[in-house]
């Protein structure tokens, strides 16, 4: 039992994180938190599923097109959501966009493809018990997905373009680095990722339109508990509620796990504002 | 003086410019030619920093106009600047300090070959030995004046025909300040033309052809660098009634 | 009464004028319309001040609303307690939805508008996923009855006459609020937070009001649409409703009463008229927020602003009234010196203050000046506690201040301005100089809501004092108009003003002259020269050296961080340190 609750609660901690990261990766080059960061954990599994089994396309081209559609999202959003409040910053209007645009998605997605969850493909076929391939598929998804990001941040120059565009907007864009074109590059990348949580987390989590609200508080919490832009602290943060969820969900039942994690966020939240491993300094005067 | 004098690599006519409500900037003209290391002084808020701004296209302007090299800069972007020629190096030695020095360099050469962009970083170190000994460092654990040698050489990886300057001294000891203010001098005797603002006026005038000076949005004092009594007249200019006379 | 104010008046008498209609057709289905628009609106009300007046983005709402309904359905079923009468039911859902309003809210105390943002959200997921899974308790997802109204209310119409009445008084009750202290301190921390504390409002203390009531709103309007549709299940409570409640208040406009009370009257008939669109209404939602937020952002209340369009005078000049500073200062409080002594304050490495002594005396104007950089805002940041020195003491007069607490400053007599200035565009310049007069008030928040006595007398001092201080800093004849229309110089007076409403011991002024033309200039230095001989100390900081030799009494010139030098303005005019400090040597 122990084990099935730290296999689970590892899977479903590694597709938190992968949403967190989702976040982190639009919040660094436009300091907008972005409510399409769980939807695009939805749509993850429902195009993996609507790709491969409705329309029966194998399976690797079927992830290729489900990533490729996610990452146009991604692009629509900056410019439909985004771009046009960045200006007034100050004002939280990104909060309402992005939130209008992601319920769009979602209703879209439950209209045009179901308000019930359907199955998601078996990739692979591979393991059994607690070593299902729903159960590992996510984790190893997060961990390839970190090192690629760190591949990305640390030996190219697009992705330290990336970095320095998150740490000094202005002194990037006095460089002359085209820092707009970086904002969109970086809101494909981040889609890409939430894409990659949901297909991987698909046969956990199935094809479902309302996972995308789920996701999006559930994916959040590791950010806040690991600090505003941090990646590795939102895997560590992710990881941890994932474990802390289901062992919740064992010990007193599902609806008072719910309520134990809200209880914990709040409290977390109102201790460290900053996070576990964050920090702020936000100058206001 | 040449009676006849070609058209200069920047002028800068009647240029009004500002943040939101608030103007700056009002009717500023000024030029710079080719190979001409002139020095912008004026006290704080006189609007020297928007100034530049206002010419990189970091921030719009709103009347008047700026030539480079017989091109309009008006909506330019400072990518599309650097590209030109034109390149502004901020004040405060803002480097990126998770990045290292030759990362912070290449960053500067975005858009580059690749191949070109690692050969002009060489350029760049090669004016600022002091950095190109800790090239894996990264920008943060580099001192003030490390730093400000690393933004000046980033504005250089863009092989820039004018370099604009914006209180590189700030900062740092007398010795660094000389030592920037070398390269500078290098610089404009291998014919690139330098815009030096600065608040270290005998420094700058060491090194500078030309100054204005700036006060209040407007350009208050033309003069050459090697003219008597400058300290006195800028003073005047500044504090006294040749800035705005008070009525009453 | 202004001509907006007349019309918005004409619009209240319509709705109020199709409600007393409505019974006349008798039709029971348009009870229940009117019924449900009425009870959406005790929670829009209520909701308007979190989200319309305090700028907090509560998008969850539906949570409070549905923890309302079951607890009124829960104590009234008696199920699980004794069974209990519904008025008490209704008053135990009003007293669940005020505590929850407030838990819900305390993230908003602390953090980015984000996170309340996310932990409204869920919360209402929670809410939704117990009221499936604690069957027991809520019936699951077969539900439970809602509780019935005893007599005469246990007809359509008349529930329908006792939501409408509740939403009346709910209405009147939010106007209120709206036009006391306390909606303006709302507005203030929305628009102007940093300006709003050195107020000294305190935008906890504001929140926390506001969220109990709204809380309570929502959890009596949650009792009485559970007593309107008789049966409640889970999925009465969808987004979707959190997104009407949202969305109203967005069409109508922040800041206003009117603007979201049409809203949700607009969206409550919508699916009536659209019944097609029933299916994608999520999505006419999101499309309609999408769509107010990037081409809208004003609402319907910025339509009806008639007055805001007219075109104001050009070329107006500003000329203060120093007469008005005796009537407005006259009784000024004890007079204090400022000493700051051995401060010290360092970010990370840096020192930007390195062991400063100043003192500053009542009656006098005493410059700070020095190079980019050498300390003069961060001064003025620890006097007025945005910054905690590491080391050294702030005293007015024998009173030692606490580092750090930027709330407690106007209480203390200390008020300032601000390099950018921090006005609240949307309101009227009076009403952004009332702001400055919050702390005047002495009526508490439930007097505001109710519009007793004390509220009125609170209304009426702080309205004469702010036409005091408009007329002594020149700005009189624009009492009424939006601050945002103002030019940038009108605003840099427009700040002084408020900062004299709290009859100040100590005024701080962060470069006031800057944007401002050379007449302005000379106006402004007579005004602060003014101010000052009224007692007053002032701390001028300033670029303008022709200002700072003109109107100073002393001068302190900052260098990195420490003292270069200080005296009168004559002294430091030839101090040769200071000008080549100044001029760079």
């Amino acid at each position: 039992m122990l084990y099935s609750i730290i296999a689970s609660g590892l899977a479903v901690g590694a597709v938190y994180a992968l949403i967190g990261i989702t976040y982190n990766t639009m919040f660094a080059t436009s300091r907008v938190m972005s409510f399409t960061a769980g939807q695009l954990g939805m749509l993850g599994g429902v195009l993996g599923s609507m790709f491969i089994l409705r329309l029966g396309l194998p399976i690797i081209l079927g992830f290729a097109a489900t990533l490729l559609v996610c990452a146009a999202i991604g692009v629509l959003t900056e410019f439909v959501a985004v771009r046009p409040v960045l200006k007034s910053l100050d004002q939280h209007l990104y909060v309402l966009s992005t939130l209008a645009f992601a319920l769009m998605i979602q209703q879209v997605t439950a209209t045009e493809w179901s308000t019930e969850p359907q199955p998601f493909p078996r990739l692979f076929g591979i393991g059994e018990g607690i070593w299902d391939e729903k159960y590992w598929l996510p984790v190893v998804t997060c961990a390839v997905t970190i090192s690629a990001l760190e591949y990305l941040y640390r030996r190219t120059l697009i992705g330290r373009a990336f970095l320095a565009v998150a740490e000094d907007n202005f002194a990037a864009r006095a460089l002359g680095l085209p820092e707009r074109n970086l904002r969109v590059a970086s809101y494909a990348l981040a889609a890409v990722v939430g894409g990659l949580a949901g297909f991987s987390g698909g046969e956990l989590l199935l094809a479902f339109f309302a996972n995308g609200p789920q996701l999006n508080f559930y994916g959040f919490i590791p950010v806040a508990l690991g600090g505003l832009g941090n990646n590795r602290g939102a895997v560590i943060g992710g990881l941890a509620l994932g474990l802390f969820q289901q062992g919740a969900n064992f010990a007193v039942g599902g609806i008072f796990a719910s309520v134990a994690v809200f209880a914990m966020f709040i409290a977390i939240l109102l201790a460290v504002p900053q996070g576990l491993f964050g920090s702020s300094s936000a100058r206001r005067v | 003086m040449p009676i006849l004098e070609p058209e200069p690599l920047l002028r800068v006519s009647g240029l009004y410019a500002g943040y939101g409500k608030v103007g700056i900037l009002h009717g500023v003209d000024m030029h710079i030619r080719t190979g001409e290391l002139v020095t912008l002084l004026g006290p704080n808020g006189a609007g020297k920093t928007t100034l530049l701004r206002a010419i990189s296209g970091l921030i719009p302007w709103s009347k008047g106009e700026a030539l480079f090299a017989g091109l309009s800069l008006r909506d330019i972007d400072p990518g599309r600047a650097g590209a030109m020629g034109l390149v502004h190096v901020i004040e405060g030695h803002r480097v990126f300090t998770q990045s290292s020095v030759t990362d912070n360099l290449l960053l500067a050469g975005y858009g580059l070959p690749r191949g070109e962009r690692s050969a002009r970083v060489e350029e760049a170190l090669a004016y600022f030995p002091e950095i190109a000994e800790k090239r894996n460092a990264l920008g943060g654990a580099l001192s003030g004046g490390q730093q400000q040698m690393l933004a000046v050489a980033q504005g250089l990886v863009r092989k820039p025909k004018l370099l604009m300057l914006d209180e590189p001294s700030a900062g740092l000891s007398p010795v660094l300040v000389d030592r920037v203010f070398s390269v500078l001098a290098q610089l404009r005797d291998s014919g690139t033309a330098v815009l030096l603002v600065e608040q270290l006026i005998e420094k700058a005038l060491g090194v500078a052809d030309r100054l204005y000076a700036l006060s209040q949005g407007h350009i208050v004092l033309a003069a050459d660098a090697d003219e008597d009594d400058l300290p006195a007249r800028l003073e005047r200019a500044y504090f006294g009634q040749d800035a705005h006379p008070l009525v009453g | 009464m202004t001509r907006s104010n007349l019309m918005a008046s004409w619009f209240y008498v319509a709705v109020l004028a199709v409600l007393l209609i409505l019974p006349l057709t008798g039709n029971e289905y348009r009870a229940l319309i009117g019924t449900r628009a009425a009870i959406y609106w005790v929670v829009v009300a209520g909701l308007n001040l979190i989200v319309g007046f305090a700028g907090q983005l509560a998008i969850g709402y539906v949570a409070l609303f549905a923890l309302g309904a079951y607890t009124a359905s829960i104590l009234a079923a008696g199920n699980v307690v004794p069974e209990m009468h519904p008025a008490l039911a209704l008053i135990a859902a009003m007293g669940v939805g005020a505590i929850f309003g407030l838990l819900v809210g305390l993230p908003a105390l602390r953090l980015r508008t984000f996170y309340f943002a996310m932990s409204t959200l869920g919360f209402a997921t929670i809410v939704t996923q117990v009221a499936l899974g604690w069957q027991d308790v809520t019936g699951g997802g077969i539900g439970l009855s809602g509780p019935s109204m005893p007599a005469p209310f246990d007809t359509p119409w008349g529930l329908y006459w006792l939501c409408v009445g509740l939403a009346i008084i709910c209405t009147i009750m939010t106007a209120n609020v709206a036009q006391s202290r306390f909606g303006r301190a709302l507005i203030a921390t929305r628009d102007a937070e940093v300006a709003a504390e050195a107020c000294g409002i305190s935008k906890p203390k504001m929140l926390v009001s506001v969220f109990l009531f709204a809380g309570a709103a929502a959890g009596l309007a949650g009792g009485l649409f559970a007593s309107l549709q008789t049966y409640i299940t889970p999925d009465a409570f969808t987004f979707d409703l959190s997104l009407l409640f949202f969305i109203s208040i967005l069409i109508g406009g922040r800041g206003s009463i009117l603007g979201p009370l049409l809203g949700t009257i607009l969206l409550t008939l919508l699916p009536e008229v659209a019944a097609p669109l029933a299916a994608w209404s999520t999505f006419v939602y999101a499309g309609l927020l999408l769509l107010i937020v990037l081409a809208m952002p004003g609402g319907i209340a910025a339509l009806l602003d008639r007055e805001s369009r007219k075109a104001l005078p050009s070329g107006r000049t500003i000329i203060p009234q120093h007469e008005a500073l005796r009537a407005l200062l006259g009784e000024t409080r004890k007079r204090q010196r400022l000493q700051l002594s051995g401060i010290l304050l360092a970010f990370g490495g840096l020192k930007a203050i390195d062991g400063l002594d100043l003192v500053v005396e009542p009656g006098e104007v005493h410059g700070l000046i020095g190079p980019n950089g050498s300390g003069k805002t961060t001064t003025l940041n620890v006097i007025s506690g945005y910054y905690k020195p590491q080391q050294g003491e702030i005293a007015l007069g024998d009173m030692p201040l606490a580092a750090g607490r930027p709330v407690g400053r106007a209480a203390e007599g200390i008020c300032r301005t601000f390099q950018t200035p921090r006005v609240i565009g949307e309101e009227t310049v009076l009403e952004n100089v009332m702001v400055g007069g919050t702390l005047a008030g002495r009526a508490s928040f439930v007097e505001a809501l109710l519009c007793l006595p004390r509220a009125r007398a609170d209304e009426r001092r702080i309205k004469v004092t702010a036409m005091q201080a408009l007329t002594a800093v020149g700005l009189d004849s624009l009492a009424d108009i939006r601050a945002d229309r103002l030019q940038h110089s009108e605003l840099r007076f427009l700040e002084i003003a408020r900062a004299l409403m709290l009859h100040p011991r100590l005024l701080l002024l962060d470069e006031p002259a800057a944007g401002l033309s050379v007449q302005e200039i000379q106006r402004l230095g007579a005004l602060i020269k003014a101010i000052s001989r009224e007692g007053v100390a002032v701390l001028l900081v300033e670029h303008h050296a022709d200002l700072i030799f003109d109107i100073c009494d002393r001068v302190t010139v900052l260098n990195l961080g420490r003292m270069l030098a200080h005296g009168t303005p004559a002294e430091i005019r030839v101090h040769k340190e200071v000008v080549s400090a100044y001029l760079g040597a």
